[in-house]
């Protein structure tokens, strides 16, 4: 059965991919919408860019983002600087690094969805006296349901299962940075296979609903029906 | 008064398009495919950000060199080419997405006319994806029109619909125009359109207005490429006069001529418009004694066109004071000596009728 710290593993996890799911739709959502109208030439190199974390070893990224973000880096120094604790080995850097590695998790199909509406539709909304930010609002959300619901679920379950980058930025500090993936190698390498057969039972569980609730929104997703 | 003065760069197209017109009535926009047409109608709508120039809409400046107008603060109605309703609301939806951001500054059209008007009550709780070509159109047209617009914008709504649509929603469009006082741009390659609708007329002509000014004054003229061509036109307002005759309704025109057509199911005293095409007009100096062609009408020539444009000039007339376009031979032209002043009679061999 679980023990207090797989527990306690457990629910930062949960507490993670929460936290980075809604830091994700928040930076996403203008990233993606900027993505699917701009025709500006830099949208190659920062859709290569985004898209780097699902090619990339997750140690590379964790030890790129380790260096940065480490009190020695540009970044942790800079939080040092300020007063603030620097951001390797806390939930934080953890948080920051799984922004990254799901970052195009939900980019993508918010990206996807924004480019499937016609544009007409907006202008449309324009003459009937919607401004920007009402249109977005009025139309573009309503319409990217199914997008939405996309990012949420895929951002979400990508940071359950992230293991490289937290090692490398976090490492296994329980209760503060130990998160299932880890949890689940602890017990591994001290042979204490049950626990690990029920923390991987729960994430292959989970995992498995996830998907399948996601491939069922897409093939109900209703498309636009404009000419 | 509407003024306009339009410059944008497209690629190999340039739009460089002024005109006036009176902010009351339709103002048909007419042209050949590529003419600039629509690219004038999305400039006024403000849909086109880069369009340079001026626009001014009363008192209202729309466009100038300072400053541009977002297309949610013109006040307007835009109804597209095709059907642009909102997927995730019903037609009830739609209609009320306009309510909820109309213009308050002007009278606003109640709600309820507007659906009487255009029919909609019993599409009101469909999905709009599930409705014919026009029943979309026609939603489309009350959403627009919902939003309370100091000027309605059309282009082209009858194109993408089959015969029968587009006869219902021209019937509803008529209505509209009849009962709101809402001033509105038609932008059509129809002449059948055109002829029915506009009070005005702008042509356009690769992106330059070739023509503009009140309907029956604009196809009185002779001269331009669309003048020279087959597709010229007139238009004649009249009134039905009587039935007493079998097959025919004897019409009056607005100058006092007396025309015969097929019988009518509209009662005397009505208002219908007639489209007479310029080829389907000869001209002769004598009256014809017995003709089988109805309507023969006294006619002085106003003006001739100066180009020959395959063997043909376009004869301007005057009819009682309203113009009428012929289009004769240059041969013709020498025979009769036709010259402006000169009276002749004009043989009409068909003419169709726009209620």
């Amino acid at each position: 059965m679980l023990t207090a710290s797989d527990l306690d593993a457990f629910l930062l996890t949960l507490q993670l991919a929460a936290v980075t799911t809604l830091i994700l739709l928040l930076l996403g959502t203008p990233l993606a919408w900027w993505l699917a109208q701009t025709r500006s030439r830099l949208r190659g190199p920062i859709e290569a860019l985004i898209a780097l974390p699902l090619v990339l070893p997750p140690t590379v990224l964790g030890f790129y983002l380790l260096l940065l973000l480490g009190q020695d880096g540009p970044i942790g120094q800079l939080m040092v600087g300020m007063g603030l604790p620097a951001l390797a080995f806390s939930f934080w850097g953890l948080v920051a690094g799984s922004v990254v590695y799901s970052l195009p998790f939900v980019v993508q199909p918010l990206q996807t969805a924004f480019a499937g509406i016609p544009r007409r539709l907006l202008e449309a909304a324009a003459t009937l006296g919607a401004t920007g930010s009402d249109r977005f609002l009025s139309v573009v959300l309503p319409l990217s349901r199914v997008g939405y619901l996309t990012a949420i679920v895929l951002g979400f379950a990508h940071t359950l299962g992230e293991f490289g980058v937290v090692l490398m930025l976090g490492g296994n500090i329980p209760g503060e940075t130990q998160v299932l993936s880890i949890a689940i190698y602890d017990h591994v390498e001290s042979l204490q296979y049950s626990q690990a057969h029920w923390l991987s039972g729960i994430l292959l569980v989970f995992s498995f609903a996830v998907l399948l609730t996601v491939y069922a929104l897409n093939r109900r997703g209703f498309r636009v029906s404009v000419p | 008064m509407i003024h306009a003065e339009l410059k944008q760069r497209k690629g190999q197209f340039q739009l460089d398009a002024r005109f006036a017109v009176p902010a009351n009535g339709v103002v048909g926009l007419f042209g050949a495919s590529g003419s600039g047409k629509t690219s004038v109608l999305r400039a006024l709508a403000g849909l086109e950000p880069d369009v340079k120039g001026e626009i001014r809409f009363g008192e209202q400046v729309w466009l100038n060199s300072e400053r541009a107008r977002s297309t949610a603060e013109r006040g307007i109605g835009y109804v597209f080419q095709e059907p642009t309703l909102f997927p995730h609301l019903t037609v009830k939806g739609n209609l009320d997405y306009a309510t909820k951001r109309r213009n308050l500054a002007r009278q606003s059209i109640d709600l309820d006319r507007l659906i009487e008007l255009l029919e909609l009550q019993p599409l009101l709780n469909r999905d709009t994806r599930s409705l014919s070509g026009g029943e979309r159109q026609r939603t489309a047209i009350g959403r627009a029109l919902a939003t309370n617009p100091a000027l309605l914008l059309l282009d082209e709504p009858l194109s993408a619909l089959d015969q029968d649509a587009r006869q219902k929603v021209m019937f509803v469009l008529e209505n509209v125009f009849q009962n709101l006082e809402i001033p509105a741009f038609y932008v059509s390659h129809s002449s059948d359109e055109i002829a029915r609708l506009a009070d005005s007329l702008i042509v356009m002509d690769a992106g330059q207005v070739s023509a503009c000014g009140a309907l029956t004054q604009v196809l009185g003229q002779v001269d331009g490429q669309w003048h020279e061509s087959e597709a010229a036109f007139s238009v004649l307002h009249c009134r039905i006069l009587a039935h007493d005759l079998p097959y025919l309704s004897r019409l009056v025109s607005a100058g006092g001529e007396a025309l015969l057509v097929a019988r009518q199911s509209l009662n005397p005293g009505d208002p219908l418009r007639l489209r007479i095409q310029a080829r389907d007009v000869s001209l002769c100096l004598e009256k014809p004694a017995n003709s089988s062609i109805l309507n023969i009408l006294p006619a002085t020539v106003k003006a001739i066109s100066k180009q020959v444009e395959q063997g043909s000039r376009t004869v301007g007339l005057d009819l009682a004071g309203e113009s009428l376009l012929a289009r004769v031979s240059e041969h013709s032209v020498q025979q009769l000596r036709l010259t402006p002043g000169s009276p002749v009679f004009a043989q009409i061999k068909s003419v169709a009728l726009l209620s």
